[in-house]
């Protein structure tokens, strides 16, 4: 898959132009098209302009730091949003013209879990089939099918109350299949959960894909968009500021390797001065605690650290480590790193 | 379609056997199955979207009611309870006990020549229904969109909000036409209707309760943060609406300063209809074509403005954004769990209808506060100026050690904050309620009734009769909702004694700090509602100063035995218990009629309970009585306290330290 190169920081229009170009050249037909979205809350602009086109099968992903817009587009593309402006269709129908024709589409996983508390694990599952109307008939076998998928067979007549974080979690996921959806909607599947309640959902997410469910999910787990993710975008202010692949997007904006120093709280900066003048480092960035050096190769530039401190130009650092570049530093070095609220 | 349902799910492939051969058969039947379904493939819907799609937009709100429906279910041995309970007491009390003080030439004109029981009962059905629009669209609307969310489930589904909006309503209609049903059915039990076409008023009544449910829906949903709005409208609004609109006596017994409450009240309205439907009322059939048009117009119109607001905050023609869809979920009071609170509350209009709305008010606040970075401790909080050394935390030694730490200052002080940042209006208006039973029974049924003989023999006005009585159901009703449901929330759900007991506290301090604050809460009605009798000239002596400190001592016994109560309970299930004697305490124990309407054998029963005492104790001091019997209802109090506590601390260790 190719991609465009753009400077970081800035919006990259031509970034989703690709995208398009690829889910035209892979299937005639996208699940979700969407061009110039845009959702203002009166002087607010929470999405402002984003184009996307997800192609039937895949795994997209929606990063972006808190506040970014990735939950207002999300709702957008679940139909229970509307836009202000710009096109949109899902499954081929604008959800404003037929909200309802498009939501029978989709299986809907939302940040905040809202099962109904009162009512027991297998209730929330036939309640939820039913605002599809669907018959229990179908419903009966389907709950148990989706408690079992969910790995919560034996709380099936436990109150959704009384179930643990992760429990609710997975049965919001196996509630958002009762209609066997062609795209389910994550929005931050996994926050919040344990590392084993975590690696469980994505097994459970990749079977979906392995099905050809057309998952979309946003995130703050860069390991799980590695993970999960065809193809993703990173969203800032309500912009897209890249899109591609997770290794294209690694190689584009990082590089192949990190070697992060710790010289000492005061003295990271100076050191850094003297870094980015003689070793051959592709970008630098620096940080209260550690200097983080982006190159090809890790250990020439170490080699190189430890030269200049034992000539006496910068002291001698107190850790240093060596690390593959992951999509961790593609987005800080994309979203920056102060907290944005 | 075969029947064959599996009972246990099947091996890690995750489907059950039949359900491929079902799946066909479905599919076959409905003729749109989509799925390519495999061997190993799950279930598929026996219909593809579109179908789902086409039938959700025919029925949809059969589907968002049933799901209301079955969670009514949950609590349902409740609802039967107070459907069956509600009306027993109520027709016991108002209709035989009170009718005695009313049967007589000028009243029976005055009632058109019906008894009084033929005369209330139809009133008692339709302001039922009125009771309930206020708990099942308040609550459960905020739970909806805000606590637990519930409105957005559906949301994501092919269900649209108008949808949600008229499958809400349909499912409370439905709740209004069974309990109408039952409120019926005990009422010709009662003899209390002759008229062949009694029965529509169950139709009626359920018009009524929607003409204003719809209205408070819409209200409901129009509030994204709740500070006590719910508590208010329960005083300002519904109370009056079911006080002053002809329920215990017509409308023309109120001066016309008073009247136009009724005449735009749909308690008023749908009363009538309900009387002319039991017993063939007199009314120009013009006024009984405006009852009927001006209730379905205002359901119609509450119904629509409900629908426009939903759709607005469900996603559509949003104007900004609904911070309830978009951040962190607010940790709230489990909301059903509140309006079910409120459910039973209702059950005893009398006060404790919007406690228990301003209970979860506070319960809102306390969640908050629990949610942040600590309590009390937050109070202090140093600037980034020199923090001075920490002072040495002491800790009390000898008796009680275990129990006591000497610091019940700080529990009130975290009381304060919490009433603070609480709606004050909603505490200071909590004496509103005894007020407007006072204006309307006094005013209203004490043109009817006219003098009752008071504690000395010698005749007294009926405001002058019931206004002590209730002043000491304020005063039951106050400490009962904080020594019970307030406790028992915090306990439960809030969590606020826990974070207390983690500090220096001890279960004394907590349960002492309780109950001073709920003495002081009575202490500020107490005094608040003797002026207002003062104002009104029913008071005629100096004793009835008395009557604060005398609240405060009811306040006290109650609150000491209530607490020691709570201390057993588990769930809100055991709750019921409480309100299924405060209703029928609060109707018999001589508040609104004399014990003597009662043969022997009763009367003895009701002068063995606290209230009767309380009551009997504030008629005394109100007219300045003070005999031996005086002091043996004080006796009476200072007992109850006294053995309220010890029992209270006994259980307080295993309350609180379990």
């Amino acid at each position: 898959m190719s991609h465009t190169t753009s400077s970081a920081g800035t919006p990259v229009p031509s970034a989703t132009e690709t995208a398009t170009e690829t889910a035209a050249g892979t299937s005639g037909t996208s699940v979700i098209r969407a061009r110039g979205l845009r959702k203002h809350y009166g002087d607010f602009h929470a999405v402002q302009g984003i184009d996307l086109d997800v192609t039937p099968g895949e795994c997209f992903g929606l990063l972006g730091p808190n506040g970014a817009g990735k939950s207002t587009t999300m709702r957008m593309l679940a139909g229970v949003s509307q836009r202000t402006a710009g096109e949109l269709s899902i499954m081929g129908i604008d959800p404003e013209e037929d909200g309802p024709a498009v939501r029978a589409h989709l299986g809907v996983v939302p940040q905040q879990d809202n099962l109904d508390e009162e009512l027991t694990a297998r209730d929330n599952l036939l309640i939820y089939g039913r605002y599809f109307g669907l018959p229990y008939s179908y419903l009966k076998p389907k709950s148990l099918e989706l408690l079992e998928f969910a790995q919560l067979t034996d709380k099936a007549d436990t109150k959704a109350d009384a179930l643990s974080g992760g429990m609710k979690r997975r049965l919001v996921i196996a509630r958002a299949l009762v209609n066997e959806p062609q795209l389910l909607l994550l929005d931050e599947p996994t926050t919040g959960l344990d590392p084993q309640a975590r690696h469980i959902l994505w097994d459970r997410l990749y079977r979906l894909k392995e099905r050809g469910t057309t998952l979309v999910l946003t995130t703050h787990y860069m390991d799980e968009a590695e993970q999960l993710c065809d193809r993703l975008v990173v969203v800032d202010g309500g912009q897209i500021m890249a899109a591609g692949t997770p290794q294209a997007l690694i190689r584009e904006h990082a590089s192949r390797e990190v070697l992060e120093v710790r010289f000492g709280t005061d003295r990271n900066e100076a050191a850094a001065e003297v870094l980015r003048a003689e070793t051959r480092v592709h970008r630098i960035e620096v940080l209260p605690d550690r200097v983080l050096l982006y190159g090809d190769r890790a250990d020439e530039l170490q080699d190189a650290v430890t030269a200049l401190a034992e000539a006496g130009r910068v002291t001698a650092p107190v850790t240093a480590l060596t690390r593959r570049a992951s999509l961790e530093d593609v987005f800080l070095i994309l979203t920056g790193r102060t907290l944005v609220d | 379609m075969a029947e064959t349902f599996p009972t246990t799910a099947a091996s890690s492939g995750g489907r059950p056997a039949s359900s491929s051969a079902r799946q066909d058969a479905a599919g076959t039947a409905q003729g749109g199955a989509p799925g390519t379904s495999t061997a190993s493939g799950p279930l598929q819907p026996p219909f593809g979207p579109a179908e789902s799609a086409r039938r959700v937009r025919r029925r949809g709100l059969w589907y968002f009611a049933e799901h209301q429906l079955r969670s009514m279910r949950r609590y349902g041995s409740v609802l039967v309870v107070n459907a069956v309970g509600e009306p027993l007491v109520y027709l016991l009390a108002m209709g035989l006990g009170l009718a005695t003080l009313i049967s007589g030439g000028a009243s029976a004109e005055v009632l058109g020549g019906a008894t009084y029981l033929q005369f209330i009962a139809p009133a008692l059905l339709a302001s039922s229904a009125l009771m309930t629009a206020s708990v099942e669209f308040s609550y459960p609307v905020m739970d909806g969109f805000k606590w637990h969310r519930i409105y957005y489930a559906p949301q994501a589904t092919p269900i649209s909000p108008a949808q949600i909006t008229a499958g809400h309503l349909t499912a409370v209609s439905l709740r209004f036409l069974a309990q109408s049903t039952v409120f019926y059915l005990i009422m010709t039990a009662f003899g209390a209707t002759d008229s062949p076409w009694s029965w529509l008023q169950v139709f009626s009544a359920t018009l009524g309760g929607l003409a204003i449910g719809s209205w408070i829906m819409a209200f409901a949903a129009s509030i994204r943060d709740e500070k006590g709005q719910f508590a208010l409208l329960q005083r300002f609004v519904v109370m009056p609406l079911f006080l002053f609109s002809a329920t215990f006596y017509p409308l023309t017994q109120l001066p016309l300063s008073l009247q136009w409450i009724g005449w735009i009240s749909p308690q008023w309205h749908a009363a009538q209809l309900g009387r002319v439907l039991s017993y063939g009322m007199d009314n120009p059939a013009w006024l009984t074509a405006v009852h009927v048009l001006y209730l379905m117009g205002l359901a119609a119109s509450g119904a629509l403005v409900a629908v426009a607001i939903y759709t607005r905050r469900l996603g559509w023609r949003s104007g900004r954004p609904d911070p309830d869809a978009v951040v962190t979920r607010t940790k709230g009071p489990r909301g059903s769990v509140l309006s079910r609170r409120a459910e039973r509350a209702s059950s005893a209009p009398a006060a404790s209808a919007s406690s228990a709305a301003e209970a979860a008010g506070e319960a809102t606040t306390a969640a908050g506060e629990a949610a942040g970075p600590g309590g009390v401790a937050v109070v202090g909080t140093p600037g980034t100026a020199a923090v001075p050394p920490m002072p040495e935390i002491t800790v009390r030694t000898g008796a009680l050690s275990g129990m006591y730490s000497g610091n019940i200052r700080a529990v009130l002080e975290r009381a304060f904050l919490s009433l603070k940042s609480n709606n004050w209006a909603v505490f200071v208006s909590g004496f509103a309620e005894p007020v407007l039973y006072l204006l309307s029974l006094g005013i209203g049924l004490g043109s009817l009734i006219g003098e009752l003989p008071g504690p000395d023999g010698e005749p007294i006005p009926y405001g002058m009769y019931i206004a002590p009585a209730l002043l000491a159901v304020s005063a039951m009703n106050g400490a009962v909702y904080d020594s019970t449901w307030n406790v028992f929330f915090k306990l439960r759900y809030a969590k606020t004694y826990q974070t207390m007991l983690a500090t220096r506290l001890g279960p004394l301090d907590v349960a002492l700090g309780e109950i001073l604050m709920a003495l002081f809460r009575g202490a500020v009605y107490a005094a608040s509602f003797l002026i207002v009798m003062a104002l009104m000239g029913l008071v005629t002596s100096w004793t009835a100063l008395l009557m604060v400190p005398g609240a405060l001592l009811v306040a006290f016994g109650f609150a000491a035995v209530g607490m020691a109560v709570t201390s057993y309970m588990k769930t809100f299930q055991h709750m019921d218990w409480i309100m299924i004697v405060m209703l029928p305490m609060f109707l018999f124990s001589a508040t609104f009629f004399p014990l003597q309407v009662y043969p022997t054998g009763v009367q003895w029963f009701i002068q063995a309970l606290p209230l009767w005492h309380a009551v009997e104790m504030m008629r005394h001091l109100a007219v300045g009585v003070v005999t031996w019997a005086t002091a043996g209802h004080i006796l009476y109090f200072v007992v109850m306290a006294a053995a309220g506590l010890v029992f209270a601390s006994r259980r307080l260790a295993r309350l609180f330290l379990r």
